[in-house]
């Protein structure tokens, strides 16, 4: 007889340990310990029989590896904990002893100093594993650099953020890898396509952070020599991989004067150029270059794919050697549409190349000198006191092309008229110089975002903005897209529900006269409409019942056409006038044909619409009822996405469609 | 007090009694030389007693004087006592060495503790002073002296032991408390308690306490402990954690022996040595050392270290320069990207995704763990009206948090098209056709009508209810064509149509009598000659066999047949056949010549088959297990289903066994019906459930039908080939379903819903009460309990 195995021993039991027992393991504190998670990147895991694990316990256990446990008993960094931990009790000796002196000297000579070069090798064994981790790295870094030095944040740590913060712009500014940035109502968000992996991270809007609550520094703090370490390895990769020398010459007599980006010197490695990096000097002229194929190798398998398929469509290029992507063109008109990048790195690096930019003392500089510089622009000036390192820092520079502004324009009238004989001064909203274009800061985001330049005209100063979307949201199949006209998008006979809800609504308004009660009929009616596909008719009250209750719904049948009534009632109606024309015939009198109102057009648009929806409504609750549990309840997930999908685009287009009719309104009157 | 009597035991009681002989004899001739020491030895003996009390009360040295004076004063007020004893003491002293004399008096303050003894001891010494033999003359006329016998005294010298005079041990003294002594000392005599005061003594003790009173009792004594004067003071500076010595000062002023004063008598006169005004040569040898040392540069002058060189410069290079993958059975799970921001985060999104008032309430009021979005969409005309996000420290923290604390899972994302989940079900068009529309509706019953049957022609419906009539009811016009009150009292309860087509017979049940009804005036001629000339073959059956047990004794019948009676067969009922209780179900044999009928509440004789054609019953089953709800025979067999409340049973009539137990599962069956086939049968339970049983397949439902809302009260299938069966139920609709059964045994039945009928009312919380189907058309007559009949097509 095979022996008998003793339960938590092997397999699940064994594979994982507990948080408390590898604490004990390891022997070292908790704080210790997550330190060392945050590391080594040890997060917990959850095994899949919870039970067996736990050993038959359902307590809310967190459960990590036992081999990544096992590993770490042979960190070097396991022994520079114990290490300052043993100075820790010195220092703490010396202090109680009242030497500070003594353990100043401690903590200076003897503290040891934690390396974690050997961690982001381990942690990214290659350098696409690191980028594709920068996300987090650089939101945080961006944070820290930010923030003010405060007791728990040195001043140091932040200098060192700030500095590979810049040096990383200074990459994307260089290389042109800058794709898309976003003004969001918590900070900017840029994304950068370094090596081919997508770089998306947010920095915030320059104001005092708040720090209050419940955030423990020491954590953050942890995250942050990591990312330091990581950033700054990254950062040295990414250099070399473009020629140039890391770290860069930093200018600290620039920086104090608030130069930020131009504090720095990039240099090539084998033409060594003095140039100032902010005036565009840099010999980066094989950069982009690489950049470009970079992308292009990126999107090489795309094309070799495609290249079979529509071998004949390909047009005959006669200078194979252009860096530009060929444009494919489906010959048949049902063959799939790849997507392909639209334009190429080139362009995108030129954006803004032709322009001198001077951005007004109102703007956040910082963010728009990056992307001005990250897409072409080389002469970028402000006003100085915004800081060194403009292009110019003169507004009435003559060569400057758009300004930036972000006042309202006051009339000519208001303008106060400058007397003294003081040279005339080009000063927004004052005057305006001719030829220079005046724009709104959101200009430049979309034009990045669109890959061109737009109109200026709509983003003139004091004009109502174009909204500004996210360039990261491609409209699914059902969802509700802003960019496309809202015809395109609604239901069949949605617009007339909605028209003939709006008549009632506004009738009730008049009802009432009373501009709250209105109000909140409008909102009631809201409410009831929110969910879209049900019926808003009031005939088929027993299907609202229905939707209250989806269990019973679910299991309830209702048959094919349950409102045997209605059709009798229509049949009814039919009959009626039938009867009618056939008195009238009697009579001898014409019967006036019924006026169709555009009401009645609508509802027969939305009872036709409705009937269809709620035939094929009635299909699929036949269909549900016919299955097994199992699936019936996979199925109701798979719906619950979609059903909340379909609601949420419904009150969007719901919403806009009462936002048109106010703004028609409002431009009738 | 405690002086005098212990001086006095000190006297009495180191007197050895048995000694005493010769050192009586030896006082007459001391006493000249003792007599002029006396006041020298006297105040020896004061100064040994002085020393002992303060070795008893340790630290009192204050005391000593006073002690002394009472002394003094005690021997004053009693010197006749006194005197005498101290004589008498010192005689004997002058006898011993100075440690037993210490000794003596030792014992002798020890002894206070038994001042009652006293009177004895003071008699044992007046004896002792005697002497202790008695002289009288022998038979020779000499002098005999008789002596005492001799008290050994085993105490006397035992001066190392402490002594205790009460011999109780370390128990309370309150254990005495009953007894008039207080312990037994060494001898075995009771100590006797000291004489305490009387009561009024005590409450005047209490009332005014005296100084030094501590509440307490000696535990030695048994007296009330009192505290003099200087123990007080003692106590009191202990307490302040003082010296007890009086006039200690714990601060002297200091003494400068050593000061820089020239003193005139200088302690040392030794000169100065020349080491104090030298240079010291191993000193400058040593600072020439470092003088060089400082001169080559080997020492540094200090300075501070500066910000820049304390900063250890940070080293980069190329982690990655000889980069090898992860091996592909890592693992490791990279963290999730956060997702990229939507329309909704932005500065100034489209105005459509901005909250109306209650979407914004609802958000505030929701808790933060609650809320969708952690943001609430907010529009800005301007990028420099944009403040600062209040949240981004704690979002970026929350995510740090989610990095090193959250579990990471890999999850499959369902990618399921919803559509490929759905069986493809046949066209309801292809189902066509079914009952979709009320088409007549018959009215004229009073009360439920409770019954309803197709007559095999499929022109007639008939009916029953509670108002005891049977009416027959032409099914294309709706009119009432016949009709008769079987019964005043009872409800007719089943209808049933005989299934042949040859003849028109009715079979009615109304109370414990079953009619079978030929309806005169609404057949034609020869059928209804055919019909009568059936009901007629069996009379006389039942009379020319007589069914007898073995001992000869005619049994009871189980079933009386009769002509139901003149009023009655001029209307064509013709046959009354009666059993033991009431009927409920009436079902036919598919030939026309058996009935089955059910009466639930008769327990043996629930089930009953009637042969038609001999006028006969027979109860099938002796004992039936459960409470019989329905009957019906196989379509083909001769098998015979009898539903209970749990369980279907069926029996092959041939054979006479049982065949099959179905088990629904159904908590009370309300009625079954088999399919024409033979293989199907649906069950009604009233518990709300339709149970499609397949035979072949298992005893176990092959479908569980869940959809009406009260009871079902009957099932039926379609007889004439249409694929349809249908149910009633309490919450007033039929419903109609598609059951398709293939020939093939590899295939399960379709089971397909088509269509709820709506149109009986509820009362009482009955709804449809029967239902039943065209013999050939798919159209199908429901009871209500609304005392309508509706035939839906």
């Amino acid at each position: 007889m095979a022996k008998i195995q003793k339960k938590g021993n092997s397999g699940a039991a064994k594979n994982y340990i507990t948080r408390t027992r590898a604490v004990k393991k390891l022997q070292i504190s908790l704080p210790d310990f997550r330190r060392l998670c945050i590391f080594k990147g040890i997060y917990p895991r959850e095994p899949r029989k919870k039970k067996k694990v736990s050993k038959g316990s359902t307590a809310a256990t967190t459960f990590y590896y036992t081999k990544d446990i096992q590993y770490l008993l042979h960190e070097p960094l396991l022994a520079k904990f114990r290490e300052h931990k043993a100075v820790a009790k010195k220092i703490a000796k010396a202090l109680g002893r009242g030497e500070a002196g003594d353990a100043a000297r401690l903590e200076k000579n003897l503290a040891p100093k934690i390396k974690l070069d050997h961690i982001i090798k381990e942690r990214y064994p290659t350098f696409t594993d690191a980028l594709r981790d920068l996300d987090d790295a650089l939101s945080m870094l961006f944070l820290f650099a930010n923030l003010p030095s405060s007791q728990h944040v040195p001043a140091k740590t932040i200098a060192l953020c700030q500095k590979l913060c810049h040096e990383f712009e200074h990459y994307v500014i260089t290389s042109h890898s800058l794709r898309r940035s976003f003004l969001s109502i918590k900070g900017i968000y840029y994304q950068a396509t370094i090596q081919g992996q997508d770089v998306l991270w947010l920095v915030p809007y320059r104001f005092v952070q708040r720090t209050g609550g419940d955030i423990d520094f020491r954590i953050m703090g942890t995250f942050v020599e990591f990312y330091t370490t990581l950033l700054g390895f990254v950062n040295y990769r990414l250099y070399t991989s473009i020629g140039l020398v890391y770290p860069p010459k930093f200018n600290a007599d620039l920086d104090a004067q608030g130069a930020e980006l131009s504090a720095f010197q990039i240099e090539g490695k084998s033409v060594a150029t003095n140039g100032d990096a902010s005036h565009g000097d840099v010999s980066a002229t094989a950069n982009p270059e690489a950049q470009a194929v970079a992308d292009r190798i990126a999107a090489a398998p795309i094309a070799e794919e495609e290249q079979p398929d529509t071998a004949q469509a390909v047009q005959a290029v006669e200078d194979e050697n252009t860096e530009t992507i060929d444009k494919f063109e489906a010959v048949a008109p049902d063959a799939d549409v790849l997507p392909q990048p639209s334009a190429s790195s080139a362009e995108v690096a030129s954006l803004f190349a032709p322009y001198t930019i001077y951005l007004s003392r109102e703007t956040p500089r910082a963010p728009l000198e990056f992307i001005l510089k990250a897409f072409g622009c080389k002469r970028v000036g402000w006003d100085s006191t915004l800081g060194d390192g403009a292009f110019t820092s003169n507004e009435s520079d003559a060569s400057i092309t758009h300004q930036i502004v972000d006042r309202t324009s006051i009339s000519s009238e208001e303008a106060p008229e400058i007397v003294d004989g003081a040279a005339p001064k080009v000063q927004w909203p004052r005057s305006t110089m001719p030829g220079r274009t005046y724009v709104q800061p959101q200009w430049v985001w979309d034009c990045i975002n669109q890959g061109k330049l737009l109109r200026p005209d709509l983003y003139a100063p004091g004009a109502e903005l174009p909204p500004h979307l996210s360039p990261w949201v491609k409209a699914k199949k059902g969802e509700y897209d802003p960019n496309l006209p809202l015809q395109a998008q609604e239901l069949e006979g949605e617009a007339e529900a909605f028209e003939d809800e709006e008549e009632v609504a506004s009738e009730a308004e008049e009802a009432s006269e009373d501009a709250d009660d209105a109000d909140d009929a409008m909102e009631s009616d809201a409410s009831v409409e929110a969910g879209e596909g049900m019926q808003v008719d009031g005939s088929d009250d027993e299907e609202d019942v229905d939707d209250d209750e989806p269990q019973v719904a679910a299991d309830d049948f209702e048959g094919f056409d349950s409102d045997a009534e209605s059709d009798v009632s229509e049949g009814e109606a039919a009959r009626l006038q039938h009867q009618r024309e056939l008195e009238a015939e009697a009579t001898g009198k014409k019967l006036e044909p019924e006026v169709e109102t555009t009401k009645s057009k609508n509802a027969a648009v939305r009872k036709k619409a409705e009937k269809k929806r709620k035939e094929e409504q009635e299909e699929r609750d036949r269909q549900k009822m016919m299955l097994s549990n199992k699936k019936r309840k996979l199925l109701k997930r798979i719906e619950y996405g979609s059903n909340k999908r379909d609601a949420e685009a419904e009150s969007l287009r719901r919403k806009k469609r009462r936002l048109d009719k106010a703004k028609a309104a409002s431009e009738a009157v | 007090m405690a002086p005098n009597p212990r001086k006095r035991k000190a006297v009495t009681r180191d007197v050895p009694a048995a000694s005493n002989s010769e050192e009586e004899l030896a006082d007459g001739l001391l006493d000249g030389i003792l007599s002029h020491s006396e006041g020298e030895s006297d105040a020896d003996h004061e100064e040994d007693a002085e020393s002992d009390t303060s070795s008893v009360i340790e630290g009192l040295s204050d005391e000593d004087e006073e002690d002394e004076e009472d002394g003094a004063a005690f021997s004053d007020t009693d010197p006749k006592d006194g005197e005498g004893d101290i004589r008498e003491q010192m005689r004997k002293l002058t006898t011993r060495d100075a440690t037993v004399r210490l000794s003596g008096v030792d014992h002798a303050l020890d002894r206070d503790s038994r001042p009652l003894a006293d009177g004895e001891l003071d008699e044992q010494d007046d004896e002792s002073l005697q002497r202790n033999y008695t002289v009288t003359t022998d038979a020779n006329g000499n002098p005999r002296y008789l002596y005492r016998e001799i008290d050994p005294v085993y105490e006397s010298d035992d001066s190392d032991a402490p002594e205790t005079t009460n011999t109780i041990g370390n128990i309370p003294l309150t254990y005495y408390d009953e007894y008039p002594h207080i312990g037994y000392d060494i001898n075995g005599k009771k100590i006797q308690r000291p004489a305490k005061g009387e009561a009024l003594d005590a409450l005047l003790d209490q009332i005014d306490i005296p100084k030094g009173w501590t509440g307490l009792t000696d535990p030695a004594t048994g007296k009330p402990l009192n505290l003099s004067e200087e123990e007080l003071d003692v106590l009191k500076r202990l307490t302040r954690n003082e010296v007890v010595e009086d006039g200690y000062d714990p601060y002297p002023e200091m003494v400068h022996y050593f000061s820089g004063k020239l003193e005139v008598m200088p302690l040392s006169a030794a000169p100065e040595p020349k080491r104090r005004f030298v240079p010291s040569k191993h000193e400058a040898k040593r600072v020439m050392k470092i003088v060089k040392a400082i001169r080559e540069g080997r020492i540094q002058p200090y300075k501070p270290p500066s910000e820049e060189e304390e900063e250890e410069e940070r080293v980069y290079y190329d982690v990655w320069a000889d980069e090898k993958p992860r091996p592909e059975n890592s693992m490791h799970l990279a963290a999730p990207k956060l997702p990229p921001p939507g329309y909704d985060a932005s500065y100034h999104p489209p105005r459509e995704y901005l909250p109306d008032k209650n979407e914004e309430a609802a958000w505030l009021a929701a808790d933060e763990e609650d809320r969708e979005k952690d943001y609430l969409p907010k529009n800005y005309e301007a990028l420099r009206k944009v403040p600062g996000y209040e949240r981004f420290v704690k979002e970026r923290f929350e995510r740090s948090l989610d990095l090193y604390l959250a579990p990471r899972v890999r999850r499959n994302k369902l990618n399921i098209d919803p559509e490929s989940l759905l069986p493809k079900l046949p066209n309801p068009e292809d189902l066509k056709p079914f009952p979709t529309t009320c088409a007549a509706i018959f009215r004229g019953q009073e009360g439920r009508v409770r019954s309803v049957s197709f007559d095999p022609q499929g022109i007639f419906v008939a009916s029953g209810g509670d108002d005891g009539y049977v009416r027959i009811w032409e099914l294309l016009t709706g009119r009432q064509v016949w009709n008769v009150k079987l019964s005043d009292e009872d409800a007719v309860d089943a209808v049933k149509w005989r299934p042949t087509k040859d003849a028109s017979i009715l079979a009615a049940a109304a109370g414990e009598s079953v009619y079978l009804i030929v309806p005169y005036s609404i057949l034609s001629p020869d059928v209804e000659q055919a019909s009568r000339d059936i009901l007629d073959a069996g009379w006389g059956y039942a009379a020319s066999k007589p069914s007898t047990t073995t001992n000869g004794v005619t049994k009871e019948p189980p079933g009386k047949w009769a002509r139901p009676g003149g009023k009655f067969e001029s209307k064509g009922v013709l046959v009354q056949a009666t059993v033991r209780s009431m009927v409920k179900i009436i079902n036919w044999h598919r030939k026309g010549d058996y009935f089955a009928t059910v009466s639930p509440r008769g327990q043996s004789s629930a089930v009953a088959i009637h042969t038609l054609s001999k006028h006969l019953t027979q109860l099938p089953f002796r004992r039936l297990k459960g409470i019989a709800q329905t009957a019906q025979f196989h379509p083909s067999k001769a098998i015979f289903f009898v539903a209970t409340r749990n369980t279907i049973r069926s029996y092959d009539l041939a054979k006479q066994e049982l065949v099959k137990i179905l088990q629904p599962g159904a908590k009370w069956i309300s009625s079954i019906d088999v399919h024409p086939g033979g293989d199907n049968i649906i069950v009604g339970t009233y518990d709300k459930r339709l149970l499609w049983h397949d035979l072949d397949l298992s005893t176990k439902p092959y479908k569980t039908l869940r959809f009406h809302q009260e009871a079902i009260r009957a099932v039926r299938f379609h007889q004439g080939g249409l694929p349809l069966f249908a149910d009633a139920s309490d919450d007033g609709s039929l419903q109609i379903f598609h059951g398709k059964v293939v020939g093939d045994l590899m295939e399960n039945a379709t089971i397909v819903p088509l269509k709820v009928l709506k149109g009986h009312k509820v009362k009482s919380r009955l709804g449809v009460m029967d239902v039943d189907w065209h013999p050939r058309e798919p159209w199908c007559v429901s009871a209500g309990a609304d005392g309508t009949c509706r035939l839906w097509n």
